[in-house]
Parts: C-alpha cells; sequence; structure tokens
C-alpha cells in the first residue's frame, strides 16, 4: 500500500523553539543549520534508515510543530509511535512543564509507546554552568517516575545526538524481537532479515 | 527533443517565436480585438478553467457571507448573474472599493458619513500624533519606526494586539487600543470607519469580525488597494485556524490573546506583506504561469494527474511562485487567493526542503470553515520544484506521500523530468522578445483562466526600488481602472520616465509599459502586435489544457 517502508513511528514533542527540528536535522542530515529561527509548519517527516546489530532498521520520524496552534493535531502524529522523543530546553524550565504535559498524553493515549526525554542545547551549558534551568538529577528521578531514558543533547556540537537515535532504534529492535517470538507477528515481511526471513516467511 | 527545439529557436531567432513552427496553430483567432468573448482570449483555457467562476463562486465560499461587515450596505448591491469572472475574484475588494470611493446612491449620507469619518482629524496632525506617540517613552527606535512607509496591524475587537508588522505587539497595546476606540466610536454611531487621510498617509481599517486590521501607508496605492491587501492579512490568519475556530476562540473569551495562536506564523505574514509589494499576483488577483514548452507541460500535467488518490482534491506543482501545473478535482475550483496563500506558505520558509511536510491549512476561499492537509515536498533538495499535495484526510499522509512518488517515477519513465527541469533552467522571456523597440515590460491577464503572463523585469528596471516603482504604475492603472464609481477601459498615462497603456476588456486585461520617447499612436499600434505575439505564444505561456481527476 504504502511506498514508504516504515519500520517504527518516531515521534518528536516539545515546546516550540526547543530544538526538536535542529535534532533532526543533525541526526539525519548531520549538520547544524545557522540562521534566524524558523519554525515547523505541521509536522515534516523524514525516513531514515540505521542497522542495529547487523539488522536494517527504518526510522519515520515525525517532526511536529511546537506551536500551540497544531496542538488538536498532535494525536495524528502520536497516534501508533513506537518512540516518542519529548524535548525541553535545558536552559529553559517553563519548555520541561511542557514537556510533562506530552508525557501524560502519552500515558494516556499510547501506552505502548516509549518515552526518550532529551534536554536539549546542552552547549550553551558549556559556555556558563550559571544558564542551566533544569536539574539533571530532578529529571532523571522523573524519568525513572514514568520509566523513561533520559538525554541530554545537544545540536550544535552533536553530542549524545546518534546515541539517543541509536537506543531509539535498538529498544525497537529488541521490542520488536521479543514481540515476535511470543506472538509470531509478522513484522518482517517489511523487514528482509535473512534470519527472521526464514522463520517468518509463509 | 521538444526542450532542445525550444532552446535553439530562442538562440536562431532572438526576436521570433517561441514555439516550435510546427506547434503554430490556425484554429484561434489571429488578430484578438476589444470584442473578443470571454473565453476566446489568449491565455484562455481550452477546457474550462482552473479557478473559480462566476457559477461556482458562491456555493464554494458560502461560509464566507457570514464575516462580510455585517452593517455594510452595499454588500448586495450589484446582480449576482451579472458579475463577471473578474468581478467574482476581486469580489471582497470591490465591495470595499463601493465603501471606500463609490458615489453612494444617497450622496448626502455619503458626505456625512465622510464628514464623521474624518471629524476626528482636526485638527489633523494632533491626532494622528496622538495614535502614534503612545509608545515614544516605550520604543527607542521611535523616528525610524515612523519612517517606514507601511506599517500593519492587526487587532481583536477587545482592542488586544494580535500582530504589528514592524516593532513588538505589547509597545503597540496603547496605540492599538486607540485604533479600536475609533472603530467603536463610530460604531456606536451606526457607522464605520474606513479611512482617514492625513499628512501625505493613509490610515485604512477593515473590519473582519472578531478582528480588525489597520494600515498606516505613505504609498501611492489606493484605500481600495491597501483594504485588499489587509484583506489577504486576514485571510491568511484563517488560513492557519479556519474561520470557525476563530470565531470560536473570541466567543469563549473575548479578550483572549490570539498571539499564543499564532506564534511563529510572524514570519508568514511578514512575508505576505512583503510579496504584495512586489509581486503582480496580487494586484492581478491571477497566478502567474512558469512559461514552457506546451508538450512538457502537457506530459506533466498527465503524470500528475495519473498519480492520484481517492482524497486528493488538488495538486499543485510550482517554482519560486509560479504555476507549473495544476490538477483538480472534478467540479473543485480552486481560488487565485487560496492559491496565493499557498505560494506564500511556500516561500515564507526553507523548512519544507527537510523533508515531506504535512500541515492542516484551511483555504479560506474555498472553505473557511475546515483543513485540508496538505503534502508540501520539493521534489529535489536542490530544484526549485515544490509539489503540494492537499487532501481531504489527515490520516492519509503515506497515500499521499506515494502520489508524489508515483508523480516522479512517471516523470522519469517518460523523460520528462530532464525537460522539465531543463525549462526551469531557461531564462525567463524577455520583452524584447516581442520584437517592439519601445516595449519595456508589459502584464497580460486573461480573465476565463485566472492566469497571467509578465517577461521578466529588464532594464532600466534593475534595483529593488525600480521594480516596486514599476509595479507602483501598474497599481495605479489598475485602481483607476477599476475604480468602482468610474471604470476605465483604456488608459495612456505620460508619465516623465515611461509612458503605460492599460486596456481593460471584459476578457483580458493588459497592462504595458513603454519607453517614454513612445507616442500614443505607437503605442496603439505595439498593443496590437502584442496581442498578436500573445496569442502566437499563449500554449508556452499559459495553461491551455488544465487537468482534472
Amino acid at each position: 500500500m504504502s511506498g514508504q517502508r516504515v519500520d517504527a513511528k518516531v515521534v518528536m514533542l516539545g515546546k516550540e523553539y526547543v530544538g526538536k527540528t535542529s535534532l533532526v536535522e543533525r541526526y539525519v542530515h548531520n549538520r547544524f543549520l545557522v540562521g534566524p529561527y524558523q519554525n515547523t509548519i505541521g509536522a515534516a517527516f523524514v525516513a531514515k534508515v540505521m542497522s542495529v546489530g547487523g539488522q536494517t532498521v527504518t526510522l519515520g520520524i515525525w517532526d511536529t510543530a511546537g506551536s500551540e496552534r497544531y496542538e488538536a493535531m498532535s494525536r495524528i502524529y502520536y497516534r501508533g509511535a513506537k518512540a516518542a522523543i519529548v524535548c525541553y530546553d535545558l536552559t529553559d524550565s517553563s519548555s520541561f512543564q511542557r514537556a510533562k504535559f506530552w508525557v501524560n498524553e502519552l500515558q494516556n493515549f499510547e501506552e505502548n509507546c516509549r518515552i526518550y526525554l532529551c534536554g536539549t542545547k546542552s552547549d550553551l551549558l558549556d559556555e556558563d554552568r550559571r544558564k542551566r534551568e533544569i536539574d539533571f538529577h530532578d529529571v532523571q528521578d522523573y524519568a525513572d517516575e514514568i520509566k523513561a531514558e533520559l538525554f541530554e543533547t545537544s545540536s550544535k556540537t552533536g553530542q549524545n545526538v546518534d546515541e539517543l537515535f541509536q537506543r531509539v532504534a535498538e529498544d525497537y529492535v529488541s521490542t520488536a524481537f521479543e514481540m515476535s517470538e511470543e506472538k509470531g507477528l509478522d513484522l518482517n515481511q517489511k523487514n528482509p532479515n535473512t534470519y527472521f526471513y526464514s522463520c517468518c516467511h509463509h | 527533443m521538444a526542450a532542445d527545439v525550444y532552446k535553439q529557436k530562442n538562440e536562431d531567432v532572438p526576436n521570433g517565436s517561441l514555439v516550435p513552427p510546427d506547434r503554430q496553430h490556425a484554429e484561434r483567432s489571429e488578430s484578438p480585438t476589444p470584442g473578443l468573448a470571454q473565453g476566446t482570449e489568449p491565455g484562455a483555457g481550452q477546457e474550462g478553467a482552473m479557478f473559480v467562476h462566476a457559477k461556482s463562486y458562491e456555493d464554494l465560499t458560502g461560509a464566507d457571507n457570514q464575516d462580510v461587515i455585517p452593517r455594510s450596505p452595499y454588500q448586495t448591491e450589484g446582480a449576482q448573474d451579472e458579475l463577471t469572472k473578474m468581478e467574482e475574484i476581486s469580489k471582497d475588494f470591490s465591495e470595499l472599493s463601493t465603501q471606500l470611493t463609490g458615489i453612494a446612491l444617497d450622496l448626502e449620507e455619503e458626505i456625512r458619513q465622510n464628514e464623521e469619518d474624518k471629524l476626528d482629524l482636526s485638527p489633523q496632525a494632533s491626532r494622528r500624533d496622538s495614535v502614534l506617540s503612545g509608545e515614544e517613552e516605550e520604543d527607542v527606535t521611535m523616528e525610524t519606526w515612523r519612517m517606514h512607509q507601511k506599517h500593519v496591524f492587526v487587532l481583536s475587537e477587545a482592542g488586544k494586539p494580535v500582530y504589528s508588522r514592524y516593532g513588538s505587539e505589547e509597545a503597540l497595546s496603547s496605540t492599538m487600543g486607540v485604533m479600536m476606540a475609533l472603530v467603536s466610536f463610530l460604531e456606536a454611531e451606526k457607522n464605520a470607519i474606513r479611512s482617514i487621510h492625513a499628512d501625505g498617509y493613509k490610515v485604512v481599517f477593515v473590519r473582519r469580525s472578531p478582528l480588525v486590521l489597520v494600515a498606516v501607508a505613505k504609498t501611492r496605492q489606493s484605500e481600495q488597494e491597501i483594504a485588499q491587501e489587509l484583506l489577504y492579512i486576514y485571510y491568511q490568519i484563517v488560513s492557519l485556524l479556519t474561520w470557525t475556530q476563530l470565531n470560536r476562540i473570541f466567543q469563549q473569551k473575548q479578550n483572549y490573546d490570539l498571539r499564543r495562536l499564532l506564534a511563529g506564523s510572524e514570519r508568514i505574514t511578514n512575508n505576505l506583506i512583503d510579496l504584495m509589494a512586489r509581486d503582480p499576483s496580487f494586484l492581478m488577483g491571477a497566478a502567474r504561469c512558469l512559461p514552457m514548452p506546451a508538450g512538457i507541460r502537457d506530459a506533466v500535467s498527465s503524470c500528475l494527474q495519473q498519480a492520484k488518490a481517492k482524497s486528493l482534491v488538488f495538486a499543485i506543482l510550482l517554482s519560486k511562485n509560479q504555476l507549473v501545473s495544476l490538477v483538480r478535482k472534478k467540479d473543485q475550483f480552486l481560488h487565485p487567493i487560496d492559491l496565493h496563500l499557498l505560494f506564500n506558505l511556500i516561500s515564507s520558509s526553507s523548512s519544507f526542503r527537510e523533508g515531506e511536510a504535512w500541515t492542516p491549512i484551511c483555504l479560506p476561499k474555498f472553505n473557511s470553515s475546515g483543513f485540508f492537509h496538505a503534502h508540501i515536498s520539493y521534489l529535489e533538495q536542490n530544484t526549485d520544484l515544490c509539489l503540494v499535495l492537499i487532501s481531504t484526510d489527515r490520516e492519509d499522509f503515506f497515500t499521499v506521500s506515494d502520489c508524489k512518488r508515483k508523480f516522479q517515477e512517471r516523470l522519469k519513465k517518460r523523460g520528462v523530468y530532464h525537460a522539465l527541469l531543463e525549462a526551469l533552467h531557461t531564462p525567463f522571456y524577455s520583452a524584447s522578445q516581442v520584437g517592439i523597440p519601445e516595449l519595456r515590460h508589459f502584464i497580460y491577464k486573461s480573465k476565463s483562466s485566472g492566469l497571467f503572463t509578465s517577461p521578466e523585469i529588464d532594464v532600466p528596471y534593475i534595483t529593488e526600488e525600480e521594480k516596486e516603482r514599476l509595479l507602483g504604475l501598474y497599481q495605479y492603472l489598475h485602481s483607476r481602472a477599476h475604480n468602482s464609481s468610474r471604470p476605465l477601459h483604456n488608459i495612456y498615462y505620460t508619465g516623465p520616465n515611461e509612458n503605460l497603456l492599460a486596456w481593460v476588456t471584459s476578457a483580458f486585461e493588459l497592462y504595458v509599459c513603454f519607453s517614454p520617447l513612445g507616442t500614443k499612436a505607437t503605442a496603439l499600434t505595439a498593443v496590437n502586435k502584442l496581442m498578436k505575439w500573445i496569442r502566437k505564444e499563449e500554449d508556452q505561456l499559459f495553461i491551455l489544457s488544465p487537468q482534472t481527476y
């Protein structure tokens, strides 16, 4: 049906201007665009093929707009998502409140979606420690409570960005593996891996 | 290959035809006359228009009637069935113009009204000062702020700032309060403020409940044209929120701060205001076609038509605000205003280059109460070719994305893609190709197709200021030709730097710029020659066979 072969839907959520698009830019194109801030309109979709332990996984990343205007639409972007990267700006405490809002949304509507908390713009802290408005340990406690992973990234320097997405993909693969073992789900029609192919092909 | 023929021809005969000789056609009238019926003028589509026409307009914009200024005594003026297409397209605007410049049926009332409109101005300057001086302490860049050619303000009926072209809205809240006070003051008297003229400024008010839009302009535009721009800004806001949502918000909370919902859209609005000063599309109420060999365009259109999906309503291929191809669902027509809003949205953001965008968008002239979902993407990262697929189903992203893939595959399979890119790289045509020495520039609009063509603006209009000045002259001619109380069909304007001619018929509009050395007689001969040339080139310059699903 669809020409785009996507294994896992990943959605980026968070307040506007926290740097969701920059994070995707850094990860997908390995670049950081300097220039005036451009807010995302609606949502942007990018597919990224990556390799996890010799297996190919295609992440379909939905980079959503942070603007409140699109809030009512946001469900179509996170519905059925395997992973949500909920971003907040390490130098803006209000953005963390917004992140908590998204976590609640996800817990209510997408139980099976793994949550990754991502504190962005860590390079700004390297310049000036006092800019940090959100304590790492507080967020770690919160992350444990909601069973989320926590990353602090910088799209400018690239710090922790690949690690974050790699983790998303690894977690997806291990869950998919468990599920296919338990329920015999045919995940591999889209995923021509020889090992799985032989066991699930019919 | 068609593209090669096209190119070669261009080089060989500098003033000649853009059409390969085998594509010349005899079946259409060679020499257009002013009596030319609508639908037979050069550029008229052979299989019907792509845009709204008189009959479909009202059906498509039913909801829009609600946002017409309720108190307007003129809103029903004019027999609907007699409206020509042009009038339909600029219906809103002509309504406004009636209000702004028309000679009212009751002359006495008109005079009284004018007095009321202007009574606040005596003494003129001091009043305007008080309007603008509120933030003198707040804004340090006051002098430069005041020097701007055109200010645009949007406020809610509670007087809350929504948008300001320059300066922060917070700093301008008292100014906006005064604006709202002016509006309310006259409304209390069962009247409406439309414009204030003072000290070289025009202050134009447009009321579209729940918003009030105000422009303070030093430009040469008429109030009618400034009001038209304000309407575009209003539609721009509606395209983000829908009219229904906009009204619901203010019904629930009168003093709602709309900036919360519009956050991030300032750039789109700013871009729209800049674009309106540069791009004649808005003035013409029509879409500009990217010239290209008809064979290539038809092949592209049919590829686009074949990549269809159930929920697709419109598919638009464009390059730098010019239309390459448009496929629509049968019986569904796009309104030029909606198309302009799409063009503006795309040109205001480079973020569409980063993948596939999927965004809710309201096309206010099509249906102001609901959202479409637009799939926006560039065919390749480094081309200007942008594809917009408009779907009715927000869940249909992957289906629509697949349509794009199919379209691209088909283009390549048919060998059209390369030719298309080549046509894009061929420079725009220049006025010198027409072979009229004194001709500098022109704008020709076919009314039945809603399309216009215009050559590249050449010497001596090189600088941005010169280009805007030329557009300003066209604006002036346009406003004279479309003055609702005294419309003109033929205008010959002799200026210090150029002579201009405007010719408006029921089928087409032509605006021509000549060198200042020509005479009226030579201009008339030239216009005939130009019309013949446009007829000869029409299948390159226009989309003659639009496709439908």
